[in-house]
Formats: C-alpha cells, structure tokens, sequence
C-alpha cells in the first residue's frame, strides 16, 4: 500500500511536469509510429510467404506485436528510468540521499521516475491487440481477458525484478551503463511467441531473461493458448523472483555499507 | 535525550574505526594483468580509532586533508557506512540500524551532490520530499516556507533545478534536506565550489538555523571561513585520527609553532627605506605604505625578540599574533608526515566510498 502510495504521488508530479514538454510527445509518437509500422511490414514480409508461423497465424501474430509493444511501453515509462536512474546514483554516490531516508529503499528506488510518452507505446499496444482481437473474430471469452490482464501484470512484475536484479549488481560492478541495451536487445526477441525459437533459446528466454513471460504467455492468454497450470507457474515464478530480488537487493545494501573500495 | 538538558550527547563515538579493502598492485601491464587473476588487498582504515561526543545544540568542525576520514566519519553516523569497530550512537540510536525513527531526526547534505530532481522545480521535489517523510500537510507548509524566506530562495523554487546556479541550487538543496526538522545536521563540504557570496549566505543560514531549532551541527569544509564563522569547537582528523579536539580559539596557541610579530617603526627612523629587521626574524612582508613590517619568529622566542625590538629600535606600534588559522592547519597537516602511507585515501575508490 504505501508503495502504491509513493508510486502515485512520483507518478503525479513526474507525469504533471513532462506534461509541459509536448515536443517530447511528437518524438515518441514518431518513434512508435516507426517502430510498430517496421513490425507491421515484417509481419506482411512473413506471411506472404507462409501461412502460418510454427502454429501461430497472422491474426495471433498480430497480437503478438500488440502484447509486444504493450509491455515495451511499461517497461520503458517505468521500470527502464527507474533503473538508468540507480546506476547513476551508486556511481554518483547519489544513492546516499535514498539510504538516508526513513523508508524503504528497494521502493524508493523503483518508483522515482516515470517517462509519461511512452504511454503512446501502451495505447498502441492495446489498439493493435483490439485489430488482432477482431481479426480473430471474437474467440476471447471473459476468463481469458481476466487471464491476459494477471498474466501480463505478472510478466511485468518478472521483467521488473529481471532487471533490478542485474542493476543491483552496480554494487559491484561499477560500469553497468551496457545492461540496458544488453535487455533491450534481447527483449526485442519478444516480437516473436519463443514457442518458434529453438529449445535452449526458449528455456533462456523463458527463465534466465522473462521475455517468455512477459510477451509470449499474455499473448497465449489472448489467443486461447494459455493453460490454467501455465498460469499459475507463472505466479509461482513471479513470486519467487520478487523474494530472490529482495533478498540481493539487501545484500547488495550491505555491501554498498560495508564498502570495500 | 536530545533536548537542552545537554545530560546525554547527541553524537556519542568511541573508538570508531572503519577499514576497507584495497587492491594493491605495481605499476605496469604485468602487475595489472597479474591482478585480474590474483587480486591482493590489504586492508586500510579510513577512521582508526576516533571518539568524541557532541552535546546537543552545539556546531563541531571537522578539519583535515582529503582523505583524512571526515566523511567516513560522517556517513558511519548516518548510518551509511557499517563501522568495522567501535561505537557510535546519534541521538541514542545505532546510526548503522538504520531506524525509522533515527532517520527522521537527521539529515545530510553533501555539497557536491544533489538531491533534488533535476528536471523538476524545487518545490516539486519537496512536495516529494513531504510524501516520503510523510509530514502533515500544514506543518510542511510551515516550514517550507519558512525555510525559503531565511535562504531567500523566492521564486527560484519555481524554475527546474538544472536552471538555477550552482549556488542557488546548494541554497535549493539546504531547503530540502531540511524539511523534515532533523535534530541533527551532517554537512558535507556543504559550500564546496560555491563564491564568496553564496557561501556566506549558507553559512549564515546554518548558524541561523542551529539558533533557532537548536540542531546539533556536523560540519566538514575545506574552508576555513565556514569553520570559523560556525564553529566554536573543532576536531581535527589526520590519517583517520584525532590530533586535536577543542576550541578553534586554542588551536593555533598548540599547533602554531611561530608567532608574527608586526613592527611599525616611529617617525625619522624608517629614513624613508625599508628597514631591515632581517636580524630579529624572519621578513615575512613589508607595507611601505604604513613603514610596517612583518616578521615570524618561534614561538618560543617571541618575548625575547618583542624585548629587543623595543629596546633597540623606536617603535610606533607592535603586535604580536597567532598565524593564520589557515597556515596553522597547513602547518599540522605537513609536518605529520604520513607514518603509513595506506591510510591515504583508496586510489580507486568509487565515489561513494570514503571521500574524506
């Protein structure tokens, strides 16, 4: 509760502010326009040559795509600043302000900023899912949409926790600046379901990197794919990787106040 | 405990010591590689061994070099550093627990580093500041707008940070840091790059404010000003030891080994050239303007010279004083060599870790 709390009134003054500054909205409708058409024509590129990809047709495809740019718009308003913003503060020594004040740093730390354009990236995302939805012809029942909406806040609940579990090694490594493009380049493998990669690639995605969880199961929600036992492994991942977080994340803080050099 | 019954301190350490692990390794690309398989470290104390106490409501100085242990000292009683031994108690809390309760009663501000939300005008962050600390909406009110008439802030609070100047931001920042009423300042290099100007201004705003609330001040500062404007009492660290603790006043009478003695000869004698004293000390500056002379001298032999120069020469005006508080310092810091040269500051030390 009290994160939630935090996280709204960061989100308040956060989103008030970049609200002033519209040219950001004309460049990151620009960039969504560009990176969602690029998707759209390798889709088209794909099945004009086959009909169906590994089991997945066009129509699911497109869903794919839509869940794909949904959880890349939440990632990047906010978990990716948030992230950027804590490697600089343990360089900077910045993180000291944090760790001095009377609440919990973990939260503190992922809740402080919010990039409010990206939210473009969220509605296109839902606009291309209610495309790939009709073109599907309404095989979506009400137990699915409930199943898509816990699956897609659990694989970002993962992807959060994927990578403050890489930036909490900044307490270590001081030079993690690669991390982000290091995720990005390998979250961009989410435009496709990772049922099409082969077996090592899916288990990493799946596991080692959520991509699996944050793309690809929401979007099996939407296109009937999804099991109940599917499901509920997932909540029982996310759970354990919420645990395993907390835990690095005080055993980064010790370190950090234990400093040796 | 905090109150002004000054029965408890505020600050109580006792023989606090912090070390860190550094890697060691020669120069050269052999020694480097050598290193990334076999990494040797040996150990090095930033603080070995302090211990003082601070009654509430007083403003202690911490003087020394870089590298000395001012900073460690100062974020072990934060509670942002674990100490390797010793103790530390601030306001009767365990700064290392990291309380709730202890984090609210104290505040840091680091002049080098900021707080506040670069994109966002002051008072937003405050307004953040407000939720994190969870302060009654009036009574941060209050002291906000207390806090930016005394520093004269106005409507710079306003204008995003990254506008402002560097003093006008540390200004911005000082605000911040305070909202919540801390009982216990740790500052920083609190005026550190900022002008002549800027840096009055903080300094009259903390002795101010130390009026005002009472709050017990920690101050580290490279400048002497700072110090002496604020400070009755100093603790000088050297190496991550005290060489001194006591009054700024009686500093100089134990660490200053010369006195300076200025002569203004009387009318006729001067001959309208410079006089050369040369003889009863050494010269150290002459003002041809007033026929004034300055001379050091030991300081065990300022009476004798004092006697001889009056009795040898007609003086108009003699004084005799400590040297500058500044050259005192200097004076203490270089004539310590270093009996160990680890304690110096870690060479790559992240800029988190000890910076003082």
């Amino acid at each position: 509760m009290r994160a939630i709390s935090l996280f709204l009134t960061f989100l308040r003054v956060g989103a008030l502010n970049e609200l002033q500054y519209r040219a950001n909205l004309a460049i990151q409708l620009l960039e969504s326009g560009i990176s969602v058409f690029t998707g759209l024509v390798v889709l088209a590129l794909v099945f004009s040559q086959v009909p169906a990809l590994n089991g997945w047709s066009q129509p699911e495809l497109l869903a794919v795509l839509g869940v794909y740019t949904l959880v890349g718009g939440v990632i990047g308003m906010l978990i990716q600043p948030n992230m950027e913003r804590l490697i600089t503060d343990v360089r900077q020594g910045t993180l000291d302000y944090i760790l001095t004040k009377p609440d919990d740093s973990q939260v503190l730390v992922s809740v402080r900023e919010i990039r409010i354009w990206r939210v473009v990236d969220v509605i296109l995302g839902f606009v291309i899912i209610g495309v790939a939805l009709v073109q599907l012809q309404g095989t979506l029942g009400p137990l699915d949409a409930v199943a898509f909406v816990v699956a897609l806040l659990l694989g970002s609940a993962m992807v959060y926790c994927f990578w403050l579990l890489l930036t909490t090694a900044a307490f270590w490594i001081v030079r993690m600046d690669e991390i982000v493009e290091l995720f990005m380049g390998l979250y961009a493998s989410g435009r496709w379901p990772v049922t099409i990669y082969p077996d090592w690639l899916r288990f990493g995605l799946t596991f080692l990197v959520p991509v699996a969880f944050a793309v690809t199961i929401p979007a099996e929600a939407l296109t009937g794919r999804l099991t109940p036992e599917l499901l509920a492994g997932a909540a029982a991942f996310a759970l354990a990787l919420l645990l395993v977080t907390r835990w690095f994340w005080r055993v980064g803080l010790r370190r950090y106040a234990g400093a040796s050099a | 405990m905090t109150t002004s019954s000054g029965v408890a301190p505020a600050v109580h350490v006792a023989g606090l010591r912090k070390t860190f692990e550094v890697p060691v390794r020669d120069a050269g690309l052999r020694a480097a590689a050598k290193s990334v398989v076999r990494r040797e470290t040996r150990e090095v104390a930033a603080v070995d061994g302090v211990s003082f106490d601070v009654p509430a409501g007083e403003v202690v100085g911490f003087l020394g070099p870089n590298g000395a242990g001012k900073t460690t000292t100062l974020k072990m009683l934060s509670g942002l550093l674990y100490p390797t031994s010793g103790e530390a108690l601030v306001l009767g809390h365990v700064p290392s627990k990291r309380e709730s309760a202890f984090l609210r009663r104290i505040t840091m501000v680091m002049g080098n580093r900021n707080q506040l939300q670069w994109d966002l005008p002051a008072l937003d962050s405050y307004e953040l500041i407000r939720a994190i600390y969870r302060l009654p909406r009036d009574e941060f009110r209050r002291t906000r707008d207390e806090l930016i008439e005394l520093l004269d802030l106005g409507p710079l609070v306003t204008k995003p940070v990254r506008q402002l100047s560097l003093g006008e931001r540390m200004k911005a920042e000082t605000c911040g840091a305070l909202l919540h009423r801390p009982a216990v300042l740790f500052l920083d290099e609190p005026t550190i790059g900022l002008d002549v100007t800027a840096q009055k201004r903080i300094r009259s705003f903390v002795a101010e404010y130390n009026a005002r609330t009472g709050a017990t001040v920690l101050l580290t500062s490279h400048y002497m000003a700072d110090v002496q404007a604020l400070c009755k009492r100093v603790i000088v660290i050297h190496h991550g030891r005290i060489l001194y603790d006591g009054a700024l006043a009686a500093l100089g009478e134990r660490f200053a080994a010369t006195k300076t003695i200025e002569v203004t000869l009387g009318d006729g004698q001067a001959g309208g050239g410079r006089p050369d004293l040369s003889g009863y000390g050494e010269v150290i500056g002459y003002d041809p303007d007033e026929g004034r002379t300055r001379l050091r001298v030991p300081r065990a032999d300022a009476p004798r010279v004092t006697t001889r120069l009056l009795q040898d020469l007609p003086i108009a005006d003699l004084t005799i004083e400590d040297p500058p508080i500044e050259d005192v310092i200097e004076q203490v810091f270089t004539s310590e060599a270093p009996s160990d040269p680890s304690s110096e500051e870690p060479a790559d030390a992240r800029s988190r870790a000890p910076a003082g």
